[in-house]
């Protein structure tokens, strides 16, 4: 009975021969007890069956169970195979520059990344920054050095640039006229031979690597004033370097990191890519104490002026009780640059499709912007809204902090603003001192949700009307004769030059000699003051105490104002109805403020400092504070001259349009 | 010698077939306890050793986030459930030890919890720590949804859920977002290619087969099984609030297409409409969730939802469904405390019952009630001069939450068949003249009111 010896893995079938064999047994055995064997036998080839099916059944189950689960949960989204970029091993690139009076371009490695075409459009050098490891565009510029200070601006900006880079120049049109010793001195330096000997309409391509060789430079000379030099072709080859030698070696840190993604990308931000000593990029400014506006969001608009956005950012992280978190930076357009220095910062950037053209383009942006912000938080009851050619004062969001509750109670605010349009140098004193005005002057200000939500955003200009959203916003239908609180000297300053309606010469004109506060923690008087009826007694009692000035003098004249401090005076102009600014605009331009249009007025009251002293212009008879004139007093008229008056019209226009 | 030998073999195989059973036991018990989650071992020796992974697991994740000050709570709804059974228990001592493992050790794949996206936003270094405390991790990224009423603006994308695995088990982090309409939002959890599909087995999660919409809760901190952890204070009402909270979002690219077709009415009369007839729902919501009536968006209401995802402008009524069963007598009374008067009632609270409230200047908040039939829910109107009867069908429908102007609301998931059994197949095209007792496509006749009860069914004031 050898064959009977037990085995736990047998066959069913083999198992099938031991019962016939064993059945045979079963003759010479006693019934039950071969009974009771069979039953234990079979109750084990039972379980073995049961078994094997069961696991097959849970493990199927289970398989299925898992392919399912995924599929339950995956994206919706198209299969869509992102084109990706072959890794570039090639350690060489090529490079084709060309210079010519209507046109220039520059290809690198057969990809155009500068082609500049347009008529009268682009004159000057344009300068092309590579990253010297990848080859990458960081920065594109183009400085009109046949115009005055441009090639102070280049040189700036060249020096700006780190070390080892490669740098590509080329002239359109006209480079020379106003390219100083300095600046051809720069280009020398660079490893140009030809820089120092360029003249009037002359071609010129030259590539270098800063600090380091020189791989190409052609040259054409104009042959007489009237023409211009021919077209020059280069084509030239740059060997890259390895990743590791174009990165400076920063502690592995959060911020570290994204500077390094932010420094390997873009040029022309000076020390913040510096390898020896950056700038931070993270400022921890103290906290305020008691901060109302803690959880205000932060809107800040912005287009495609990267540098500006930059300089905005730094001022506004800067700023004592600055919410980080609050802040979203809205593009216009879907420009890289100002989106990396938005990731520099660790801000959230929103980028935006340009929708219709100039004024009206900003305009859709604008609701764009302030749709998304009060979506994105729900809770806020105000925005801020900021654009990015501002710097932002240190004590703006204690400013913010202090009034808010005014703008959520008194029912007659239309909005809070950091700026105010008659804040001069010489026109603003008192940094504590709020006034009520009934223009908007926008630039750095609190919007109230509700005033968004029922009111502006359902009849927001559409995209095919060009109005100025802000010239929109001041418009009587809008404003329904609320006013802003205003500080009197402005907690921004507009430090943009270039832009929409916007020029050197007009900047210079109405906005660099702007007072901007740089004291930090100012504590507000009087905001309680700043309420409705609490403003009429103010004034009351502000022109009560007032002395009244001679009206016999010249009020453009300094000796108009005595020679004190500290002194409260009013004077008196004609103002024969409501809408006339006749006499206030001659004031105005005499002063040197604002006088494009009308800012800053309360009531036919215009409240500024002359001399360190208050001084308060009433226009009578309109307004409802002539009757404090002394009847002797004759109010002073000025007319406007004859001449000039149509060519003042048209920038009118034009510049309220910007501010 | 051959009696030893076949007793031996048989006690051998016994002993085989034993095993086997034994073994059969335990895989299917383990097979059992995978797929409910929530049976509880009855052989609490051969589980305790993951019993109290799952603690270890949970308590690594705790000292994980509030080393980096983030503030989250606990929503897994089967903890929650046993929670809730000792609810009084463990309010009264918050700091009281517990002896045994009794709530994060039973039996589960799963641990969630919730994080509001506004109290957090520096992730990097979380999961970094997170990696050296041997966590693997996975997040789930997606757009905006707050964004995506708006076409041309490209936001970025946003984190809807992380999770967290170590060893067999894993936490469930899901972010809300709060929303237009005061209320916090989750979105769904959707792989994206080249995702590992097997990281977790995704389908017994929680969270994240729809998007929700939830009340922002009032949290509590407790000490439960020597884990300090914050809880919703009242654990009954989340669970329940999480058994109806699929969220749908609006059709906004659909919505986009049809302003492309027909140009949205942006005069003057149509801003004033739309201001009203946003201003009366917000009335109307809050009178009725003071009174806790569960109520939806119907008829016209429903259709600028769905359709254009705003208040059609040449509408000139806010139409609102409610279920029989959720009628109550205070309604009317509330409704005109809240400064809207009874204009007209028809049916009776049997039969096709129907409320019709005046808001400012013309704008009328219409009420109507849905009886529910076997395969079926209807609606009833009258028409006041000659007492006749209509019926309106509607396919059987549950609710979802949506926002609508600044709003949190109901509307019938299965919207599409709502509006169509409303609308007929046309319902893309605006239609200006609308007669409510032939135009819709649902619409029958009913009979008459008998005469006896006309004082009764037709109320107009």
């Amino acid at each position: 009975m050898d064959e009977w010896k037990p085995n736990p893995t047998v066959k069913p079938h083999k198992k099938r021969s031991w019962y016939l064999a064993w059945k045979f047994k079963l003759m010479n055995q006693r019934a039950l007890r071969k009974l009771c064997q069979t039953g234990a036998v079979l109750f084990l080839l039972v379980t073995v069956i049961v078994n094997i099916k069961l696991i097959l059944d849970t493990r199927r189950a289970a398989y299925e169970e898992e392919e399912e689960s995924a599929q339950d949960y995956d994206d919706e989204m198209l299969n869509v195979e992102v084109p990706r970029h072959p890794v570039n091993n090639k350690k060489v690139l090529d490079v084709e520059v060309y210079s010519s009076r209507s046109k220039v371009y520059v290809a690198v490695d057969g990809t155009t990344v500068l082609e500049d075409e347009a008529r009268e459009q682009g004159r000057g050098i344009h300068v092309i920054v590579l990253n010297q490891a990848t080859g990458h565009v960081m920065a594109k510029r183009v400085f009109d050095t046949y115009s005055p200070h441009e090639d102070e601006a280049m040189v700036l900006f060249l020096n700006m640039v780190a070390r080892g880079r490669i740098l590509i120049f080329t002239i359109k049109d006209e480079g020379s006229f106003h390219l100083k010793e300095t600046a051809k001195n720069v280009l020398k330096s660079l490893g140009s031979q030809v820089a120092p000997f360029l003249s009037w309409r002359d071609m010129w391509t030259f590539v270098g690597k800063k600090g380091g060789e020189v791989y190409g430079e052609k040259h054409a000379k104009s042959p007489a004033l009237s023409t211009w030099g021919d077209p020059v072709l280069l084509k030239t080859e740059v060997h890259l370097t390895s990743v590791e030698d174009a990165e400076c070696h920063w502690p592995d840190t959060e911020l570290n990191r994204r500077r390094k993604r932010f420094c390997s990308k873009v040029e022309g931000y000076g020390s913040v890519c510096s390898c020896k000593d950056p700038t931070p990029i993270e400022f921890n400014p103290d906290p305020l104490k008691d901060n109302k506006v803690f959880d205000v969001p932060v809107a800040v608009i912005a287009g495609n002026r990267p540098n500006y956005l930059y300089r905005m950012l730094r001022s506004l992280l800067s700023a004592q009780g600055v919410n980080p978190q609050m802040i979203t930076v809205f593009i216009d357009g879907y420009y890289e640059e100002p989106m990396d220095v938005v990731e520099l910062f660790g801000l959230s950037g929103i980028q935006h499709t340009p929708i219709s053209i100039k004024n009206a383009r900003v305009s859709q942006h604008y609701k764009a912007s302030l749709t998304a912000t009060f979506n994105l938080f729900p809770d806020a009851k105000f925005a801020v809204v900021l654009e990015e050619d501002l710097d932002i004062s240190v004590d703006f969001f204690s400013f913010l902090s202090q009034s808010i509750h005014l703008l959520e109670e008194d029912e007659s605010l239309y909005c809070i603003s950091a700026w105010n349009d008659q804040g001069y140098e010489h026109t603003a004193e008192d940094p504590s001192l709020l006034y009520r005005v009934e223009t908007m002057p926008g630039l750095g200000w609190v919007l109230r949700k509700s005033l968004y939500k029922d009111e502006l955003e359902p009849k927001w200009p559409t995209p095919e009307k060009l109005w100025d959203w802000d010239m929109w916003m001041r418009m009587p239908e809008q404003r329904k004769g609320r006013e802003c609180i205003i500080p009197d000297i402005s907690r921004s300053y507009h430090f943009g030059i270039v832009g929409l309606n916007m020029n050197g010469y007009f900047h210079e004109a109405y906005f660099k000699k702007h007072k901007f506060n740089t004291v930090p923690n100012v504590q507000l008087k009087n905001v309680e003051s700043l309420r409705k009826d609490n403003y009429e007694t103010e004034i009351h009692r502000l022109l009560g105490e007032a002395e009244v000035l001679d009206h016999s003098k010249n009020p453009c004249e300094d000796s108009f104002v005595p020679d004190t401090e500290g002194r409260v005076y009013v004077m008196f102009i004609r103002m024969e109805q409501e809408a006339d600014f006749t006499t206030w605009t001659q004031l105005a331009k005499c002063l040197h403020i604002w006088d494009l249009d009308v800012r800053g007025n309360h009531k036919g009251l215009w409240r500024l400092f002359r001399k360190k002293n208050h001084f308060l212009v009433v226009g009578v008879p309109a307004s409802p504070y002539s009757s404090k004139k002394p009847p002797s007093v004759t109010p002073i008229y000025m007319e406007p001259p004859a001449k000039e008056e149509g060519a003042v019209a048209v920038p009118a226009v034009a510049a309220a349009e910007q501010t | 010698m051959q009696k030893i030998n076949r007793n031996v073999v048989l006690a051998l195989l016994s002993l085989a077939s034993l095993i086997f059973l034994l073994f059969q036991l335990c895989y299917y018990k383990f097979y059992l306890s995978q797929k409910n989650g929530a049976a509880f071992s009855k052989v609490r020796g051969s589980q305790s050793g993951q019993d109290s992974t799952r603690w270890h697991v949970v308590r690594k994740f705790l000292g994980l986030i509030s080393s980096h000050n983030i503030p989250v709570y606990l929503i897994d709804p089967l903890i929650l459930g046993l929670v809730d059974k000792d609810i009084e228990q463990i309010r009264s001592s918050p700091d009281g030890p517990s002896s045994e493992c009794k709530y994060f050790c039973a039996p589960r794949d799963f641990t969630t919890f919730a994080l509001l996206d506004k109290t957090w936003k520096h992730e990097v270094g979380l999961f970094r720590s997170a990696e050296k405390m041997g966590f693997q991790w996975l997040k789930i990224i997606n757009k905006d949804p707050r964004l995506d009423g708006m076409d041309d603006l490209s936001g970025v994308e946003i984190p809807l859920h992380y999770i967290f695995k170590l060893a067999s088990h894993a936490i469930h982090l899901v972010v809300f977002y709060e929303r237009s309409g005061n209320f916090l939002w989750h979105g769904p959890l959707r792989l994206k290619q080249r995702m590992d599909r097997k990281f977790v087995p995704f389908r017994k999660l929680h969270f994240g087969r729809y998007p929700g919409a939830y009340e922002k809760p009032e949290l509590l901190l407790v000490s439960i099984d020597d884990l300090k952890v914050q809880i919703p204070k009242n654990p009954s009402s989340f669970l329940d609030e999480m058994s109806h909270s699929r969220f749908l979002e609006c059709r906004y690219r659909e919505a986009r297409a049809f302003f492309q077709m027909y140009p949205d009415d942006a005069s003057l009369d149509a801003v004033e409409f739309r201001k009203k007839g946003k201003s009366l729902l917000h009335l109307a919501a809050l009178t009725l969730n003071n009174l806790g009536v569960k109520f939806w968006l119907s008829s016209g209401t429903c259709l600028g939802w769905y359709r254009q995802c705003n208040v059609i402008p040449h509408s000139k009524d806010v139409d609102l469904g409610i279920f029989i069963r959720d009628y109550k007598a205070d309604i009317i009374p509330a409704f005109q405390n809240a400064g809207l008067p009874l204009k007209h009632k028809f049916g009776k609270v049997e039969d096709s019952l129907e409320l019709s409230f005046q808001g400012e200047d013309d704008v009328k908040l219409d009420i109507f009630f849905f009886y529910e039939e076997d395969d079926h829910i209807w609606n009833g109107g009258t028409q006041a001069k000659s007492g006749k009867k209509f019926k309106y069908l509607f396919p059987k429908f549950t609710l979802c939450w949506t926002e609508f102007v600044e709003l949190k609301v109901h509307v019938p998931c299965e919207t599409l068949q709502y509006v169509e059994a409303n609308y007929g197949p046309e319902w893309k095209v605006p239609v200006k003249m609308w007669d409510w007792k032939s135009s819709p496509f649902n619409v029958q006749d009913n009979g008459v009111w008998p005469i006896d009860e006309w004082d009764n069914v037709i109320q107009i004031y």
